[in-house]
C-alpha cells in the first residue's frame, strides 16, 4: 500500500489500540481479541458435494488462508468452531457473491466479493468441501505448558 | 560504503578503469571477449549518462594525481611548524558539548563531510569512543530509527549522523516517523563545502526535511555550533518532543578552537501547572471517595515513577497506556485497573485527555504552522488533547484541558500538595482504598489471564505455527527477566497485550509512528543498544516485508554485539495489501485469485537463516514450521542472547 494508507492504518490501529487498552486494561489488554478464538460451536454436517483436494489449492490460490490461517483457526476471522456463513454450502456460496457492489473509498480488509464470473460455483463448492475438512487443532489446557506457565506467572505478586 | 562518499564518483571510475584494464588483459589472453567491457561507465558520466546501446566501448578517464594519491593512502595533512597543525579540533569541542549532555550512541553511515567529527568521536578524550560510542550503520536510515528506537525505549535522545543532501534524503522517512511520534531524536547533518561532489551539498541543508523537524539551525561560527547542539537537545526533549537538526560545517569541525571555552549549558523549561492549579488537584484527589488516574505516554522513566508516586499516595485507581507503547503506568502495580468502584468521582490524566483534569502536552500542531514549509499539511496532527499515548479516557468528567502542560513536570508540585493535604484520617482511609483495588485488579488480572489462554488455544498445533504461539512459548521464558519488546504487534496479532505483564516504561515500544515499513529491525537495535548496558534483553517479533527495507542492521547489531533476539514473523507476503488487492479485485469482478501478485514473497522464498548468517548472526540451522519445535528454539535463543549476543529464528507462520 502507499506510504499515505500506511500512515492511515497505523493511525486508526493506535487509535483503537489506545482506547481499548484505555477502557479495559489491565485485564485482557485491548489487542488480539476476535484472533483465534476457540469456540465450541459444532461442525456442521449439511451436505458438502465439492472436491476437497481441489479445494485446498483453490484455498491458496484465492487466498483465503491469508485471514483465515491456513487451518482456519487463527488469522482476523478464524471460522474454526465458529462457522456462521460456512453451515451449509449454498449458504456459502451466496455469501461470497455478496459485497459485488461495494467499493471502500479507504482500502478494505474485509471479505472480498467472489462473483461468478472470478470463481465458478464448482470451485466454491470445492472450497467449501475443503472448510470442512478442518477441524480444532486446540489442545486441552492442561496440556500446554506454556499456556499453564502464563496462568501461574499471573497468580504471582507484582514485583516492581 | 566503506569509502569516502567525497570521492566515491570518481574513484569509482578509477577502480572501474582499472578492473576494465585487468579484464582486457585477461581476455586478450583467453581469446574471449571481456565481460566487463559491455558493463564500464561512460567516460565523465556516472548514473544516467550512459548512451543507449551501439558505439565504441567508452574508456574510463584516467585518475588524476589526487585521485591515485587517496586511494593509495598516500594523502597526508601539511606539516606545521613545530607540531600538529590543530591542536584543539572544534570537533573536539562539539563532541565534548554531547558528551556532557550524557548523549550514549552517535550512529551514522559513513560519509566525507563529518570525518572531523568523526575523527574526534573515536579518538578524542580520556576514554574516546564512549558516550557517545559510535555506532556503524549501514544505511541512514536504520541510523535514525535506531535513534527512533532507543528514545522510546529512554526517553531521551541518541545521535545520528549524516551525511548532506544524500544521507539526508536517505534518512528522510524515519526523521518523518520520529517526527510523528514525537520521540527525541539529535541529528547532526554533515555539510562540506571543499568537498568535490557538489551535488552533497545545499544552502539549506535541514530544509529537506524542515516540515517534519522540530527545529534545526545551519551554524556559520564554532560558538554558534556548540550552543545550537545544546539548543537542538532542548527543543528534542521538551514537548511536542521530536527529532531536530544541527548542520555542521566540515571547515568548523577542522578549524583550531584555540581557547574558545564550552559554552555553559542551561536545562529547558517545561511548561507546568502553577501552584495554584496544582493544590486544587491535589485536593480534588485527596477530598475523592474514589479518585482515577488515566496514565497516557510520559516523556521519560521519572515521569513514569513520579505517577506511580501520586497514584499510591492518594489510592487512585489508574489505566495504563503500557501495552500499546511505551512510558506509562506499570500493568500489573496493584493500583493499575478499575479498581473495586469504576465510579469515579475525580478523575486527572496524566498525558491522557477526557478527565476532569488533564494535562497533557502541547501537540505538534503547535509548531506545524511555522515547519510545514513543505505544505504537508500538518495541522490535524494527532496529539492535541489525546496525550502522547494517542487518545485516552479517565472515565466519568466531562473533560478539563489544562494544558498546554507537561504532565511529567507538572507531578512533583502536585505530589507536594497532597502529602501536604494527607492527615492520618486520609491516610488510613486511602490505604483501604488501595487494598480494595489491589484485590479487585489481581482478580481481574488473573481472570483476564485464563480467559485469554484459552483463546490462544486457537491453532496451538497447526502448521505453520500461529502467531498466538509464538507470544505465549516466549513469555514464561522471560518473564523473570528485564526485557524489552521493542517491535511493532499490529501485524502479529497484539498476542502480548493480553497475555504478557507491561511493568517497565520501556516494556513494549509501540507501533511504527507513522506507519512506514522498514522500522521493526532498526528501532529494535535502537532498543538493544539502550539495554545493552543495562542488563535487559529485547525481543524483537520481526515481520519479514518489513526487515527487507534495511536487512544491514543485523550486521550492526552482531558488530556491537548486542541483546537482540531477532524472532522473524516469516509469512511469506504483505498480507494486509494482499487483501487490498483481492478486495478491489472482488468489486470489480476479476482476478480474484491473482492478488498475490506485488504483494507476496515467493518464488523464491527468502532464506533469513542464510542473511543472518551473511551478516554474521548466530540462528537456528533452519527454519521453524513445526510448532513442536519453536519452544526449545526460543529457549535457545533467549539464552545467548542474555549473553550479549545476537540470535535469529526464522518461524514460518500463520499469515497473521
Amino acid at each position: 500500500m502507499n506510504q499515505t494508507s500506511k500512515i492511515t492504518v497505523g493511525i486508526l490501529i493506535i487509535a483503537v489500540v489506545a482506547i481499548a487498552v484505555h477502557a479495559q486494561a489491565p485485564a485482557g489488554g485491548g489487542r488480539g481479541g476476535g484472533r483465534g478464538a476457540v469456540a465450541n460451536n459444532p461442525a456442521p454436517t449439511s451436505p458438502a458435494t465439492g472436491n476437497a483436494v481441489t479445494g485446498k489449492k483453490l484455498y491458496y490460490d484465492y487466498s483465503c488462508y491469508g485471514c483465515h490461517g491456513y487451518n482456519g483457526e487463527t488469522g482476523a476471522r478464524a471460522f474454526v468452531g465458529n462457522w456462521g456463513n460456512l453451515q451449509t454450502e449454498a449458504g456459502f456460496v451466496a455469501f461470497l457473491r455478496l459485497r459485488g457492489d461495494q467499493n471502500p473509498a479507504a482500502p478494505s480488509t474485509g471479505m472480498p466479493n467472489f462473483p461468478v464470473s472470478t470463481m465458478s460455483d464448482a470451485q466454491a463448492k470445492d472450497i467449501y468441501a475443503y472448510i470442512r475438512t478442518f477441524k480444532s487443532n486446540a489442545p486441552e489446557l492442561k496440556d500446554i505448558p506454556a499456556l499453564n506457565a502464563i496462568v501461574a506467572g499471573a497468580n504471582k505478586p507484582y514485583k516492581p | 560504503m566503506a569509502q569516502s562518499k567525497k570521492e566515491a564518483v570518481n574513484r569509482r571510475g578509477f577502480l572501474k578503469g582499472a578492473a576494465a584494464s585487468a579484464a582486457a588483459g585477461a581476455a586478450a589472453l583467453a581469446g574471449v571477449p571481456a565481460i566487463e567491457e559491455a558493463q564500464q561507465v561512460p567516460a565523465g558520466g556516472g548514473r544516467g549518462a550512459a548512451g543507449a546501446g551501439g558505439g565504441a566501448a567508452p574508456v574510463a578517464p584516467a585518475p588524476t594525481q589526487d585521485q591515485i594519491n587517496r586511494d593509495t593512502g598516500n594523502v597526508r595533512p601539511p606539516a606545521a611548524a613545530g607540531g600538529r597543525a590543530i591542536t584543539r579540533a572544534g570537533s573536539d569541542l562539539m563532541v565534548q558539548v554531547i558528551r556532557d549532555l550524557g548523549i550514549e550512541y552517535a550512529a551514522a553511515n559513513p560519509g566525507s563531510s563529518f570525518e572531523g567529527l568523526q575523527e574526534s568521536f573515536i579518538n578524542y578524550g580520556a576514554v574516546p569512543n564512549k558516550t557517545p560510542e559510535w555506532i556503524t550503520a549501514l544505511h541512514e536510515e536504520s541510523a535514525v530509527t535506531m535513534a527512533h528506537g532507543y528514545g522510546k525505549a529512554e526517553g531521551k535522545p541518541m545521535l545520528a549522523v549524516l551525511h548532506g543532501t544524500i544521507g539526508i534524503q536517505h534518512a528522510a522517512m524515519s526523521i518523518y516517523q520520529a517526527y510523528h511520534g514525537r520521540v527525541p531524536v539529535l541529528m547532526i547533518g554533515g555539510l562540506d563545502p571543499d568537498g568535490p561532489v557538489a551535488q552533497h551539498n545545499a544552502a539549506d541543508l535541514a530544509g529537506m526535511v524542515r516540515s517534519f523537524t522540530k527545529w534545526d539551525a545551519q551554524p556559520t561560527t564554532l560558538p554558534e555550533t556548540l550552543t545550537a547542539l545544546q539548543r537542538a537537545y532542548n527543543e528534542a526533549i521538551t514537548p511536542p518532543q521530536g527529532p531536530t537538526m544541527v548542520v555542521i560545517n566540515s571547515r568548523l569541525q577542522k578549524m583550531e578552537a584555540g581557547n574558545l571555552a564550552l559554552p555553559a549549558y542551561t536545562p529547558p523549561k517545561y511548561p507546568t501547572v502553577d501552584a495554584s492549579t496544582a493544590k486544587t488537584i491535589a485536593q480534588g484527589l485527596v477530598n475523592a471517595n474514589n479518585p482515577r488516574i488515566a496514565v497516557g505516554r510520559l516523556r521519560t522513566p521519572q515521569g513514569v515513577k513520579l505517577s506511580i508516586e501520586l497514584a499510591e499516595l492518594t489510592g487512585a485507581s489508574t489505566s495504563t497506556t503500557a501495552t500499546g507503547g511505551p512510558m506509562s503506568f506499570p500493568q500489573r502495580h496493584p493500583l493499575c485497573g478499575n479498581g473495586a468502584d469504576t465510579t469515579y468521582d475525580y478523575t486527572l490524566g496524566l498525558e491522557a485527555g477526557g478527565a476532569q483534569a488533564s494535562l497533557t502536552g502541547p501537540a505538534l500542531s503547535t509548531i506545524t504552522a511555522e515547519r510545514d514549509t513543505a505544505h504537508i499539511g500538518f495541522n490535524g496532527i494527532q496529539g492535541g488533547g489525546g496525550g502522547r499515548g494517542g487518545g485516552g479516557r479517565a472515565g466519568a468528567g466531562g473533560g478539563n484541558a489544562i494544558g498546554p502542560t507537561d504532565a511529567e513536570a507538572s507531578l512533583p508540585a502536585i505530589i507536594e500538595q497532597v502529602k501536604l493535604l494527607l492527615t492520618a484520617d486520609k491516610k488510613r482511609t486511602i490505604a483501604e482504598r488501595t487494598a480494595k483495588h489491589a484485590a479487585a485488579n489481581q482478580t481481574a488480572r488473573v481472570t483476564g489471564i485464563q480467559q485469554a489462554v484459552l483463546t490462544k488455544r486457537a491453532g496451538w498445533d497447526g502448521s505453520p505455527v500461529g502467531t498466538a504461539r509464538i507470544y505465549a512459548e516466549l513469555w514464561p521464558l522471560i518473564m523473570n527477566e528485564d526485557w524489552c519488546l521493542s517491535s511493532p504487534s499490529n501485524f502479529s496479532g497484539g498476542h502480548h497485550a493480553q497475555l504478557w505483564d507491561h511493568n517497565k516504561p520501556y516494556s513494549y515500544l509501540g507501533g511504527q509512528d507513522a506507519g512506514g515499513m522498514g522500522y521493526g529491525a532498526p528501532a529494535s537495535v535502537g532498543a538493544a543498544l539502550a539495554a545493552k548496558n543495562r542488563g535487559r534483553i529485547v525481543i524483537n517479533v520481526q515481520t519479514d516485508g518489513d526487515l527487507n527495507y534495511a536487512p544491514g542492521v543485523l550486521w550492526t547489531a552482531v558488530h556491537h554485539r548486542l541483546p537482540l533476539l531477532t524472532i522473524m514473523h516469516n509469512n511469506r507476503a504483505w498480507h494486509q495489501e494482499l487483501m487490498y488487492v483481492e478486495y478491489m479485485a472482488g468489486v470489480r469482478g476479476r482476478g480474484t485469485n491473482r492478488g498475490f501478485i506485488g504483494s507476496s514473497l515467493r518464488d523464491p522464498f527468502i532464506d533469513y537463516n542464510k542473511m543472518a548468517a551473511g551478516y554474521g548472526m548466530k540462528s537456528e540451522p533452519a527454519p521453524i514450521s513445526d510448532p513442536k519445535l519453536l519452544a526449545a528454539a526460543l529457549k535457545r535463543g533467549v539464552d545467548i542472547v542474555k549473553k550479549g549476543e545476537p540470535y535469529m529464528i526464522d518461524v514460518i507462520t500463520q499469515p497473521r
